[in-house]
Order: structure tokens, then sequence, then C-alpha cells
């Protein structure tokens, strides 16, 4: 019984919700905005939901039929209750309606000059960033800096994808052939999950992403990182970079000073990524392994293709991935 | 005719007789044309679609129990919640109230049928082929796998090459014919077959909720009628509607679909509202609190649920002043649906209760449906529901309002009407027991997915890692979703046990207060012995309690039972082939086009000169089939509308050319326009004619009119012809595929006029279309006049103004 309290109060309270895709633990301006429209229409309809309750439980309680009793009074209605009840929930939206104006027109309204900038591309079933202004591209992970406005553009190639960072606020549609935008300020440097919200075929459930919010300096020396040519790998790496270089990876593949693909992920860091194939699975060797194997066991319907390697020949070309730092 | 003894249903003992009574019996449930019977196939069909869906559902759930769980393929899930969502909303829940529309409506209003009763078996047969077409694409493999709302272009060719989407559209095409068919029908049995004494604000809400969803069917069917359309010209014949590369707008989609699937939502609930608003009084003994403003709020809640489709569409980037006015416009209709709460509170406070199983599914409707409806409210809040849009919030804000109201309204409907229908009433600690399991089960399963939703669960996957924390919350729905399951089935063994063995139930169980009270359980075939009188709102009950009034004229009629039919079925089957052809083979289309149009002009013909069918005139001096003209054309001018609007909005978007002004032949086409005006003022002149028995001048001037939309016709053959000599195809361009879609369906409809105003014509030559006929003529030129106008329309937009 009190296990059962306990369980009861936990899930109601703090901890069950600070899980990596809430919704309300913001680490944006925008999170923290829509939050507080979020707390006033959870009371507002939690209210209601009460007061209708308690109504509907008591008449049913109260006036249950007595054996024997009469007809009860056939009362047709009561034009003032009417005119009450229309004009109560009125006021009552309009609570809800007054702050949802403001917040739509804050969060859409347009980003800083000083904003980052960064262009989303969502593809099936993987996330290209673009930093124009950098000169950068990345895939997969997106890394902004802690309290800097970002303007992100979402674009779409391919089908409608929709760009869903939960703790960094609401979600946005990626429609090809339209530019829709996102703008908020990460505040809190840390690790975030995001996922494609609209369906957009077979692996949409395998699109996901991580958002690392760092420091400002620490996101400096990731924009550095990036824009490094990669070294000549040796060993293990090298006998990978030969594979990779001899196959179809190049076709679509991206990496700085070695192929120039666009069909696919850029791979220039790969090895500094936290997870792959699009938020899937941790970025380890034997993992990495795995995929350059079969993707497709992973994420069905992927558009990477199996290539026939070799156990061995995977892990070389997974040493070479990870040596992309 | 006279009239004929009480029909009570047959025991399950008969149906060990011979097997030729087997087949006489089959063959009567084939040519019904009887609404008691359409009612009762409607609803088993529905039942059986129902629990079809529910296995979809039930699989879903056991793939979600646990993350990277592997019960299921990705491509797999991906068709069960198409498929679950597309058979719940049209082939279950949709067909479910109309099996009540059907047997109940004209019983409430003291009717002895619907105003077409053959158009009503055809809606039937239409429905039944459309959802067997739907799930034949399981056994071919190919089931739809986009999603209930299909959005393009992941719907286009390219992304879906398969026939997947194909299925999805062309039953689904189906379906909204059967759907504004059997609408126009139940309009105007509405509006035109009510005793005297019956006024409109005399006839029960349930009657009033049936007639408010009609003319949301018929006006919202029209939009997804076209976008789906679109959809289907793009994948079959190269068109561009959907195509970004060619200045396609994705949007175009998703506002055509909600313009439908916002109305789509109050037609699947506002039965159940009327429902809720017969059972409450009938238990509470009490008659409905404030049962006109019941009833204009859900005239209100019809009307503008045309105002809020884009609520669905708070992430799609639509700008922040689009957002603001369809957020404004969504809580405002939280008011009037806040209002039938209240009403029902009202109602109960200060009754007599009887908590009978159908008055508790009625409580569990306002309880659930008001939990429903404030997740919906939190939705109406653009920045909120960038977080809860597309995840399970909104999964679980549907299925509160789609269960715990539609579904719940229809069992506490179910276990109301049940003696009516069936002769016995269903066991009430059975029907109890299935009421509480079936409410911890949804609860169960339902509830938890808003907190899932709260931390971040998107919708539509087919798996989730277990570090998400999702993994506990969708085990217990998981368990939950089978609760669901035994409650519909504690359903099926009360139903089984009640058919077999139920005891009988008297003409009036309920000590009700409507006119379906008022004749035998199940009634006899021609539903009243005599017409009932009308003494107010709850007649019956004023009948049996008072205050009785003045009494009322005593009404006379004769009793005409509608002769069974074989053509609705043989059309429903001609337009199920026509849909298979499309899949397969061009020569099945045309068989399947003709076997439909022998059949439509075989049931249009086939009571031709019945005493009965000369005289369908109301009780307001309207004739049945002008109504039901007036009434499609209602339809006509969102069809058009949308097709129009489409093409203005495409305007200039061409990537390519031709353009307008290089292309379009101005001159000519002010000929043809003049030419088709000129058509009009023959209608009216054999209108004129026929009316006054002038055969001559009739057969002249129908000739003369159907020989001009020749003209007009061949003018726009010629014009097609040039325009694709010059470059101008259907696949050329934005301009190529908006403007002949729109000409070629207008031109369709041209066509239709002239092969209708021939048989006209033909009917005559046969002396077949006398002054009494007049009727038959003016509805063809309503049609014909209107389509000359909505031409005028085009002509300006397109042709006039650059």
């Amino acid at each position: 019984m009190r296990a059962a309290l306990a369980a009861l109060v936990q899930t109601l309270g703090g901890c069950a919700w600070d899980t990596p895709m809430t919704t309300v633990i913001p680490r944006s301006d925008f999170g923290r905005d829509i939050l507080h429209l979020y707390a006033i229409v959870t009371w507002v309809a939690a209210g209601i939901a009460l007061v209708v309750g308690a109504a509907l439980v008591l008449a049913l309680v109260r006036f249950r039929a007595k054996p024997g009793a009469p007809l009860p009074v056939q009362t047709r209605g009561h034009t003032l209750l009417e005119i009450g009840w229309t004009i109560a929930p009125a006021l009552v939206l309009l609570v809800i309606a007054i702050p949802t104006l403001h917040v739509i027109f804050r969060t859409q309204a347009a980003p800083p000059a000083q904003a980052l900038e960064v262009t989303v591309l969502g593809r099936q079933w993987w996330w290209e960033f673009r930093y124009p202004t950098l000169g950068i591209t990345t895939a997969n992970e997106l890394h902004l800096p802690a309290g800097r406005p970002a303007a992100l553009r979402l674009e779409g190639p391919d089908v409608i994808h929709s760009f869903w960072v939960p703790q960094l606020g609401g979600k946005r549609d990626v429609v090809p052939g339209r530019r829709n935008q996102l703008a908020f300020t990460p505040e809190i440097a840390g690790e975030y999950w995001g996922q494609c919200a609209e369906f957009c075929g077979v692996s949409h459930a395998n699109m996901r992403m991580r958002v690392i919010v760092d420091a400002p300096e620490a996101f400096e020396r990731w924009v550095a990182a990036q824009r490094v040519t990669p070294p000549e790998p040796s060993g293990r790496a090298a006998e990978g970079k030969a594979i990779f270089t001899s196959r179809a990876c190049v076709g679509c593949h991206a990496i700085r000073g070695v192929s120039a693909g666009v069909l696919g992920p850029d791979l220039t860091t790969f090895g500094s990524r936290r997870t792959l194939a699009a938020g899937l699975v941790p970025n380890t060797p034997a993992n990495v392994a795995a995929w350059v194997k079969d993707p497709g066991a992973l994420k069905p319907g992927v558009k990477m293709p199996v290539l026939g390697l070799t156990d061995d020949q995977a892990k070389a070309v997974a040493a070479y991935l990870e040596s992309l730092k | 005719m006279g009239a004929e003894r009480s029909h009570r249903a047959p025991p399950a003992s008969h149906s060990r007789s011979a097997p030729v009574s087997w087949v006489l019996a089959t063959a009567s449930w084939i040519t019904t044309v009887d609404h008691k019977r359409i009612g009762i196939l409607y609803g088993v069909t529905a039942f059986a679609f129902f629990l079809l869906g529910g296995l979809e559902a039930l699989l879903i759930r056991l793939q979600l129990a646990a993350p990277d769980a592997h019960v299921v393929s990705a491509e797999t899930y991906n068709a069960l919640f198409t498929m679950h969502g597309t058979t719940m909303v049209f082939l279950a829940i949709m067909p479910l109230n109309a099996a009540f529309f059907n047997y109940m409506v004209p019983l409430l209003i003291g009717a002895r049928d619907v105003a077409f009763p053959r158009l009503n078996a055809l809606s039937y047969w239409i429905f039944l082929f459309g959802g067997l077409f739907l799930n034949a694409s399981f056994l071919v493999g190919t089931p739809p796998d986009v999603g209930w709302f299909g959005y393009a272009n992941l719907t286009s060719k390219q992304f879906s090459p398969s026939h997947s989407v194909d299925f999805w559209l062309l039953s689904l095409q189906l379906l909204g014919v059967s759907s504004m068919i059997a609408a126009i029908n139940f309009i105007v049995t509405i509006v035109n077959m009510r005793p005297p004494g019956m006024r409109l604000m005399r006839m029960p809400v349930f009657v009033w909720m049936t007639l408010v969803v009609q003319f949301l069917i018929v006006l919202a069917f029209p939009p997804i009628t076209v976008g789906l359309i679109f959809l289907m010209f793009d994948r079959f014949f190269g068109s561009h509607f959907y195509d970004v590369a060619a200045g396609g707008d994705l949007h175009l989609w998703q506002h055509l679909f909600w313009i439908f699937g916002h109305p789509e939502v109050y037609i699947l609930i506002l039965p159940a509202f009327g429902i809720v608003s017969e059972v409450l009084p009938t238990f509470a003994r009490k008659p409905l609190f404030g049962a006109p403003v019941v009833v204009y709020s859900g005239v209100l809640i019809g009307f503008f649920g045309f105002g809020v489709w884009s609520h669905h569409m708070f992430a799609a980037g639509m700008g922040p002043v689009a957002d603001a006015a369809f957020s404004i416009a969504t809580m405002l209709i939280a008011i009037p649906t806040g209002v039938k709460i209240f009403n029902w509170l009202a109602t109960l406070w200060g009754g007599s209760i009887r908590a009978t199983t159908a008055f508790h599914f009625a409580v569990g409707l306002v309880g659930l449906f008001t939990i429903g409806g404030l997740s919906g409210i939190m939705h109406a809040s653009p920045p909120v529901d960038l977080q809860q849009t597309d995840s399970y919030f909104v999964v679980a804000h549907l299925h509160y309002v789609l269960i715990g109201g539609s579904l719940f309204g229809l069992f506490a409907g179910a276990y109301y009407w049940w003696p009516k229908i069936t002769g016995r009433l269903l066991g009430e600690r059975l029907g109890k027991l299935q009421f509480w399991v079936l409410f911890a089960g949804f609860n169960t399963t339902f509830f938890p997915q808003h907190y899932l939703g709260a931390i971040g669960m998107p919708r539509r996957i087919y798996t989730y890692a277990g570090a998400t924390g999702w993994t506990l919350w969708n085990t217990v729905s998981t368990v939950g979703a089978f609760g669901i399951a035994a409650g519909v089935l504690l359903f099926m063994v009360n139903a089984w046990r009640s058919l077999r063995a139920g005891a009988p139930a008297p003409a009036d169980p309920w000590d009700g207060r409507t006119l379906e009270w008022r004749t035998s359980s199940p009634p006899p075939p021609h539903d009243f012995d005599t017409i009932p009188p009308v003494l107010g709102r709850d007649t019956f009950w004023r009948e049996k309690y008072g205050p009785r009034g003045a009494p009322p004229a005593p009404s006379h009629d004769h009793i005409h039972l509608p002769a069974p039919s074989h053509w609705p079925v043989v059309v429903g089957l001609g337009m199920a082939v026509l849909a298979v052809g499309a899949l397969t083979h061009l020569t099945i289309v045309l068989m399947g086009a003709l076997v439909t149009i022998v059949g439509i002009f075989r049931l249009a013909l086939e009571h031709h000169r019945t005493p009965a069918h000369e005289h369908q005139t109301g009780g307001l001096g309207l004739d049945h089939r002008k109504v039901a003209l007036w009434v499609f054309l209602g339809s006509e001018c969102f069809f058009f509308g949308t097709l129009i609007a489409t093409y203005l909005a495409y305007r200039g978007r061409s990537v390519v050319g031709p353009e307008p002004h290089e292309i379009l032949n101005i001159p000519l086409t002010t000929v043809s326009t003049f030419d088709l005006l000129m058509s009009s003022l023959l209608m009216v002149l054999a209108l004129a004619a026929v009316e006054r028995d002038d055969r001559r001048h009739a057969r002249l001037w129908l000739f003369g009119t159907a020989f001009f939309g020749l003209i007009f016709l061949a003018f726009q053959a010629w014009e097609f012809t040039q325009f694709v000599r010059e470059g101008l195809t259907l696949q050329q361009n934005l301009f190529g595929s908006t403007f002949f879609v729109l000409t070629g369906f207008h031109g369709a409809h041209v066509t239709v006029g002239v092969v209708w105003l021939l048989s006209l014509w033909l009917l005559d030559l046969r002396g077949r279309l006398r002054a009494a006929d007049a009727v038959k003529v003016e509805v063809a030129g309503l049609y014909w006049h209107f389509v000359d106008v909505v031409w005028i329309a085009i002509f300006t937009l397109v042709y006039l103004i650059p």
C-alpha cells in the first residue's frame, strides 16, 4: 500500500518528468515561454475537470430513484443559467487566450541580428546541419552555444519531417518547398534529445538526433575542430580509409579532403559524435562496424546499401571513421 | 396495400431451416430497402470492421509494450496504424452512427421510411464494397502505410511507389460517395417527411444532431474528394498538384484534408451527443434541460466546425497571424460544447435516476468527453500544441473523444435501442460489468498516454529506446488495451445471449419519451400502424403524462412499403469493379463503369409510373427530389469552390510555360459560354412546355438544350486538343494540371447533364413524360442551370481575369 502510494507520488511528482525527451523541463527561452502557458492550460483544465466531475458524481448520488417516488419536477430549462454557463467558459478561455497570443507573436518574431544561423535539412531518415556563416556542415548532432540566439531555417529535399527537441522548445515542420523557421536561445549547457515528429516513411521512428549545447568557449573549440582537414590515418584506420575510398562510400558521403558526396551525412568529424545512424545507438567501434556491414538491420528501409564487406573490412572502416575527430 | 401483421425477429433456432429458405432469406437481405434492415446491415458490418480495427490496435500495443520490440516489422506497423485509423473512422464509427440514423430517425419523427429507400440501400452496398476493397490491400501485400491522414508528398508515386496509397485513396472516394448519398437522403427525410405537428423544434435531439451531421457530410466531403482527386491525378496521370519541383505547395493537401477532417470529428461525435440527449432524460425521468439550447449549440458547433481546421497545422509554419486566428476560433468552439455538458448535468440534477447500462454509458461519455475536450482546449493554444501535437498527448486526446465520446455514446445507444430493434433485452448485470471493464481498460490504456506525450513520445513510431523512460507506461497502456478487448467481448457475449434467449422486450421498456417506443419491439415493416399524433417535444411522454393540449387532427395516410430492389447492390458492385480496374486494367474500369451506369439507369426508371413515386411531396409542399437536388447543389458549390480556389492559389506558380495569357482563346470561349447560357434558356422553355403538356415543344427544347450542351463540349474538346498541340498538357506544368482538372470536371458535369436531358427526351418520345412528371424536368433544369453558373465563374476567373 505504502509502496504504491510512493510510486504514485513519485509518478506525479518531480522525478518521473526528468527524461531525455521531456517537454516540461525547458532549457531555452522558447521552452520556458511554452511551459508557462502549459501550466496555465493544465491548471484550467484540471480545475474544470474537478468541478464537472464533482457535479456529476454529486448528481448521480443525490438523485438516485427512490422506490415509490413521484415523477420529478419536469424542469425544461433556465435562461439565466444558460447565459451564465455560456459566459463563464468564455471568461475562462480569455485567461488562456491572452497569454497565448502574446507567446505566439513573441516566439515567432524575427530572430535578432546576432543569432547563429543554422540550416536544418530533414531527410529520410537523418538530419543535416549546415552553418552558413561558419562554413561547416555536420549531421545528426547539432551543436549550439549557450546563451546565444539560434535561428534555424528548416528545409526539406524529400518529404515532410518535423524538427523537435522538446527541452529546447516546440516543434516545427520541415516542409519541402517552404522555408520554415525556428528561433530560440538555448540557456543551459547539456545534451538534449530530439526526434522527427511527422511521419515520414518506414524509418520515421529512427530519425533521431542529439543537440549539444556548449558553453561559448567549448563551442568555439568544436567549430575549430570541424574546420580541420583530417590528417592521414595510420594502421587499421588507414586500411579502413582505403576501403572507404575504393567503395561506393565516396559517392554519398563527404569527408573534408577525401570525398564530396552529398546524398548521405557528412562524416568529417564522425568520430567525435556521441551516436550514429541519427541518434539510434551509441557511437562505439562495434556499433559502427555492425552498421557499416548491414545498415538495414538497424534502420529498415535505409538508403545506405549493403556493400558486401567482410567483418574484418567493416571493423577497419569503423576504425577509420572513429579516427575522424 | 394494407397494414401487415407485426413481425418479430426470428429466434436463432430458425437458422436450422431448409437451404431454399436460407437462399430466399439472403436474397431478401440483399434486395432490402427497409430502413430497419439497412440499419441492421450497417450495424453488423460496421461492428465487424470495428473488431478488425481493434485487432490492429492490439498488434500496435503489443509492438509498443517494450522498447526495440520485434512483434511486427516497421513496414507492418506503419500499415497497422494507418489501417487502424482509417478503419475506425470510416468503417466503424461513421457506419455505426449510420446504423442508428437508419433504424431510428424515421421512427423518431413518425415517418415510415427514408425519402429514398433504394438510395439508402445503395449507400450501404457502396460502404460494404469500399471497406472490402480497402482491406483487400492486405491480401495483395500492399496495405496503405502513410497514416490515416496521408500527408503529401509522402503519398506521391516517388515516395510511395506501390499500390498502397491507391487502395487508400480509391476506397476513401467510394466511402465518400456512400456517405454523401446517405446524407442527402437523411436531409430530405428529416426536412420533408415529418408528419403534421412534428415541427423542427419538436424533433428529438438525436434527430437534430443527425441533421447537422448530414449537412457537415454534404459540405465537408467535397474538399477531401477534390484533394483525393488531385492525389489520384498526380499518381495516375502525372499532374503536379503536390509536386514541389513544379511549384506545388504541400500545405494544399493539409488544408484540403483538414477542411474535411475537422468537420469529420464533429460528424463522429454529434450522433453520440444526440444519443446521450435521449438516454439521460429517459433514465432521469426529466426532460432534457435546455433542449433548444442543446439544439442550437449543436448547430453552432457544426457551423463553426468549418472555421477551425488549421488547428491541426500549428506546427506546419503558417505564420503567427494564422496561428492566432485559428487558436481563437478553436477556443470559441469549446463554448457550445461546454454548454451541452452543463445542460446534461442539469438534466440529471433533480431527477429520479434509474442507472441502467445505457445510462452508465451515457454518463461515461459525459465524464470522458469532458477530459477529452479539456485536452483539446490545451491543444488550442499553439505554443502548447507545439509540444503536444504529433505526440502521444494528442493520441490520448483523440481516443478520449472518440472512444470515451463516440464509442461510449454508441454503446449507450445500443443498450437503449436494442430492445426496440431485436425485441429482446440485453442483460443488465452483464451490461454493467461490460461497462466497468471497458471503462477501466480504456482509462488504463489512454490516460497514461497524456504523460507519455508530456515526456516527449512522438506518435506513429514503431519502436523506441528504453533510455527515453517511455517503457513502463507503454506496458501499462498495452495491458489496458486488452481490457478494452475484454469489454468489447463482453458486449458480444451479452448480444449473443440476448438474441438466443434474452427476455422479450415490451414496446416501451424504459417508459420512454419519444415516438419509437410507441410501436412494437421490433416494429412492424411499416413502422407504425397509424402515424402517431405529435403533441410537442417528448410527444410520447406527453401522451402518457400530459400536458396533452388540443388533440391534433387525425392524419390520413396510406401505407406504402417500398418494393425490394436488386439494383442498389448491382450499382455498388459496379463501382467496386471500377476501383479494382483502376489498379489493374482499363478494360475492367470500363466494365465497372458500364455496370454502374446501366444500374443507375435501371434504378432511376424502376418505379417509373408507380403511383407512390409520382407524388413525393412532403409536409412543406416540396418534392423530395427537388430538396435532394438543392442539397446536392450545395455540395457541388463546395466541390467547384475547392477546384477554383486551388486554381487561383496556384496561379502564377508554374515553373515552366506556357502561361494562361499565351494560350487561352478568349474570343472562342466567349462564344462557347454564350452557347451554354443559351442552353439554359432552352431548358426554361422545355420545363414550361412539359408543365403545359405540350409534348412536341417539350421534345424540341429538351433536345435543343442537350444539343447546345454538346456544342459546348465540342468547343471544349477542340480547345483541349489545341492546347495539347501547343504544349499545354496535364503534366506540363501547374497551370496545365489545375486548368485541365477544373475545366475537365466541369465538362464532365455538362456531359452528365447532356445524358440526363437526352434520357428525359427519350422518355418523352415514349410518351412517359407528362405534366405530372414536370418535377423531373425541373430537377434536371436546376442542375443544368447550376452547371451554367459554375461555368460563368470559371470563365470569369480563369479566362477573363489575368
